[in-house]
Formats: structure tokens, sequence, C-alpha cells
């Protein structure tokens, strides 16, 4: 067995963490940034929420609907939305987040130019969607059509990856609740993202944070939506499948 | 006394070498700059503390300052200052000056209160480039100043990406 | 894209102090790193928070560099009349905004 030997350090001062129960990211967070988060007059992610419902009621240009116009009352037709992404798009195969789902409808139904992802309409529209979904567990497909994705987004996940020759399992199965630096290990669950990340000073997707984990381990970075982190947040979104929605969630 | 906090009152007589050509480059002119960056090496709090009190050397007590002595990011960080204070027309504090002394520019903010505060207590979040001491210098109505000094510990995330 | 938060008590009794709690959506740009065109990055922070009730100021702050990114700011002010707290902030390059909650005072 090959570990790196910063790694072998840890292992052998440490022991094994449990990881059968996967719990939310929030769990690993300090009492105070956790009061943070729970608080609404102190949580900043809060903002981007209010712009998505803005951005969601508003008419486009030249007559074109708002999203309000099909999805009316979304506070109901939308709650639980966003525990069933990422999903396989039946019309076309692929595998689609909730970022992709927005942008889909925004290029197919409404005609209206992308907005790419991470900009802050996207955050701000896929923030407000998540969070309508607050508090109900996260239920995504991985069987069927979706059994596919899910299984490379396994093998991602544990497949050893970078100069340090980690894989994901390694640290968020292996050495839950340890300490990283100053960061206590979580279970990688992206259950409260969009988030506000106080690292960013602002709020950014699952796929910014996982570009953030590789380039952590010293691999390959791959794009916002690409298929290789699309695939994960499959496979991370069915580890945590019964933990609940906490978009807007904060984290460090 | 008007101290107006801006990009030059961080360190007017004192620039480190990551200021000065920040500054350089913004176009203003640096005479005596060698001179300066070896100032920015020697000036301590207790230097950055007499410039805001007009040399007054301000009184150890009667301010609490709250801050984590270990701090998870510098980017954001709680703090809570509550003065000793009955804040009435004769006695109140006048404002409240708060100082990172390794912070590329120490003088992070200042916050002036009045009697219609009725109570002494703010809180603010801040950004600390590193480990090192923060301030609260406190001016009252009466002219004195009082301190309280913290020792905060700045730790890194895990994961620092660049996006 | 500027924004603000003001949560004040439902309700106040006259002559008790407050707490007013503000956050503001605001990237507090410190400059100073490069734009990744050979350029760098100007300053562009909101400089100055102020607060008026019942005709007068009653909270200042001056904001430099050491100010986190989208900064929360609480103070506390002795209830006088039920009316508008109005909030105004100073952005670097003579930008303003303006907020104002309203304070009701049995």
């Amino acid at each position: 067995m090959r570990l790196s030997l910063p790694l072998m350090g840890l292992l052998t001062v440490m022991a094994p963490a449990q990881a059968d129960e996967i719990v939310s990211g929030s769990t690993f967070l300090s009492p105070e940034l956790r009061r943070q988060q729970d608080d609404p007059t102190r949580n900043p992610a809060w903002f981007w929420v209010d712009q998505g419902r803005d951005l969601f009621a508003a008419k486009r240009s030249g007559g074109g609907q708002a999203c309000l116009d099909c999805h009316a009352d979304p506070a109901t037709s939308l709650r639980g939305a966003a525990t069933h992404y990422p999903q396989v798009d039946p019309s076309s195969g692929k595998l689609l987040n909730l970022e992709g789902r927005i942008e889909q409808c925004r290029v197919e139904r409404q005609q209206q130019p992308a907005f790419g992802y991470e900009t802050a309409e996207m955050l701000s529209l896929t923030a407000y969607i998540a969070s309508l979904s607050r508090g109900l567990p996260m239920s995504v497909r991985t069987d069927g059509p979706a059994q596919p994705f899910f299984e490379a987004g396994k093998a991602f996940y544990e497949r050893r990856q970078g100069q340090l020759n980690l894989s994901c399992k390694q640290c968020h199965d292996g050495l839950v609740g340890q300490k990283l630096r100053g960061d206590t290990i979580s279970h990688g669950v992206g259950t409260g993202y969009p988030a506000y990340r106080l690292e960013w000073n602002t709020v950014g997707s699952l796929h910014r944070r996982l570009r953030a984990c590789s380039l952590g381990v010293r691999a390959t970075q791959f794009d916002y939506g690409s298929p290789e982190y699309l695939a994960l947040e499959l496979y991370l979104a069915g580890r945590a499948k019964g933990l609940p929605v906490e978009t807007p969630a904060m984290r460090r | 006394m008007s101290f107006p906090i801006s990009p030059r009152s961080g360190r007017s007589e004192a620039l480190s070498r990551r200021e000065a050509v920040a500054i350089a480059a913004a176009g203003l002119a640096l005479a005596t700059w060698p001179e300066m960056s070896r100032a920015a090496e020697t000036e301590t709090m207790d230097d950055l503390v007499r410039r805001v009190t007009e040399g007054t050397v301000p009184a150890e007590g009667g301010v609490r300052l709250e801050i984590p002595a270990l701090v998870e990011n510098g980017n954001s960080v709680d703090v809570r200052i509550a003065v000793d204070s009955p804040m009435t027309e004769a006695a109140h504090v006048r404002w409240i000056h708060l100082i990172a002394d390794k912070n590329p520019f120490p003088d992070m903010a200042r916050i002036h209160l009045s009697p219609r505060a009725g109570r002494a207590e703010v809180a603010i979040t801040l950004r600390l480039a590193q480990s090192q001491t923060v301030a609260a210098v406190v001016a009252h109505s009466d002219g004195r100043y009082a301190i309280a000094r913290a020792p905060v510990v700045v730790t890194l995330s895990a994961c620092i990406d660049g996006g | 894209m500027f924004n603000a938060r003001i949560t004040v008590p439902p309700q106040a009794k006259a002559g008790e102090p407050v707490e007013i709690k503000v956050l503001v959506r605001h990237p507090m740009d410190r400059g100073g790193q490069s734009d990744g065109k050979g350029g760098i990055v100007p300053r562009k922070i909101l400089n100055r928070m102020t607060a008026t009730y019942a005709g007068a100021e009653i909270f200042r702050i001056d904001m430099n560099t050491g100010v986190a990114a989208n900064p929360f700011v609480s103070f506390c002010t002795r209830a006088v009349e039920t009316g508008d707290i109005v909030f105004e902030w100073r952005e670097d390059g003579g930008a303003t905004y303006t907020r104002t909650a309203r304070l009701t005072v049995a």
C-alpha cells in the first residue's frame, strides 16, 4: 500500500473514524459559524437567495416570459425540486444538475442568452430554488438511466488522484472528524450549496468547491459543469440521501 | 481631532514594502520610501496607538474586547466591543478605534458614538491578514483614553483555492 | 451589487437602548491585487456608514480595508420616538446607497 508520507503520519496517530453514518457539513462547523449560518441577520448567503427571487419574477426583455409565468407559486410548486438533482434529462439523456436545468430553461424556453456557470445570476437562481427545498431530504435517483453516471461518480470518488495521490474516499470516509490544517474533515456532502464560503468572501457553487478539492490534492481541476464533476455530484447526492437541503449554508 | 480613515491613513509615516509598491503603482509620489520601509519594521502597536491618542498612553480597563483567540478564517472575524460608560451628555464614548498591528493597513475602522447610543456596545466583522494583536482604543468625552488588546491566532482553511 | 439587511426589534420601549443589526452585501474590495491584465485592482470599499434617527446622527463608522467583505455591524441606540432610521453608505469613488428601517416605539 502506497500512502503519501503526511497521510501516513495522520493514520498512525488517529483512530479510524466512524464513517457509517453520513452527516451534513454543518455538523463540522464551529459553534460560532454554525450560529452565524442559522441566523438570517448574519448569513450573507441570503442576499443571493433574495436576488434569485427577484430574477425569478423578472420579465425577460422583448416580452419574454418570467420564470414565474410557468412556475407559479414556486414556494409550493418547486418545493422539493432541488432534492431530485442531479437527474438524467429524459430528452437528451444527459445528466443535469440544478444549474444545468436552470440554464436549459433559460436558453430553450425563455430563449435568452445563457447565464454561464458561477455568474451571480446563476448562483442566485440556484440558491433561491434550492432554498425552496430547505429541510427536505435529498432523494436523487441513482438507478435506471442514472446508474451509469452514479457509478462513474463513485469511481471518481474512489480513485487516487493528483500529486498527493489521494482519493476523495480516503479522507471523506476514512478520516472524517479529524483535522486537516485548521479544518475538520467532513463527509463531503454538498447539501448546503450554493454556499457562502469564508474563504471566497462570496457565494459559490458545489463545483467551485470541488475545484478547490482537486487543487488541494494537486489533481486536475475540471471545468464547471464538466461530466466528471456532474457524476461526482450525483454520487455525493446519492450518499447524502435522506439528509436535509441546507442551502444557503455557510462554510469555512 | 479629525482622523479620516483613508487608503493612506494606514501608515502615514510608515509603509510596508508591499503597500509602498501598491501605492507607487497607483501613481502616488514616494520620494522618501526607503526611510518609510525602515520605519515600518519598527512600528509597534504602541506607536500605532499613540498616533490615534495624540501621544497619550491609554488606560487599561473599562473596555471589553471579545474576539476569538483562534480565528477560523481571517476573511471574517467577529468582534464585539463594550465600554463601561453611562453614555450621558456629561460622560460618553466619542469613538472606538480598531487597530490590527500586522494588517497592511493597521487602522481598520473608527466607530463614532454619541449619548444617543444609550449603551456603548458595538459589533463588526473584521479582516485579519495574519496572527497578530488587535486593539480597541476608546476616546471618552472627558478626554481620557482607554484600551483593550487581544492576541489573535489566524489559521488557514484546508483548501485554499484559486476558484 | 449593494444590498442591506437591517434588523431592528419589532417594538421598543421609549428611553431604552435597542440593538440595531446591519448586514451588507458588498465585496469590500481592498484592491492591490493583479487584475490579470498587467494592472492593479483599485480599492473599492464602503468607507463610511452613517445612521440618522429622530433628528440626529446616532452612529457613524469610518471603514478601512480591515473591514470584512459583506460586513456585519451592530450598535445600540436609545429608542426616542416611532420613526425611520436612515442609513447611508459611502463607497470609494463617491457612490452612495441609502436604506431605511422603521423603529416602533411604544
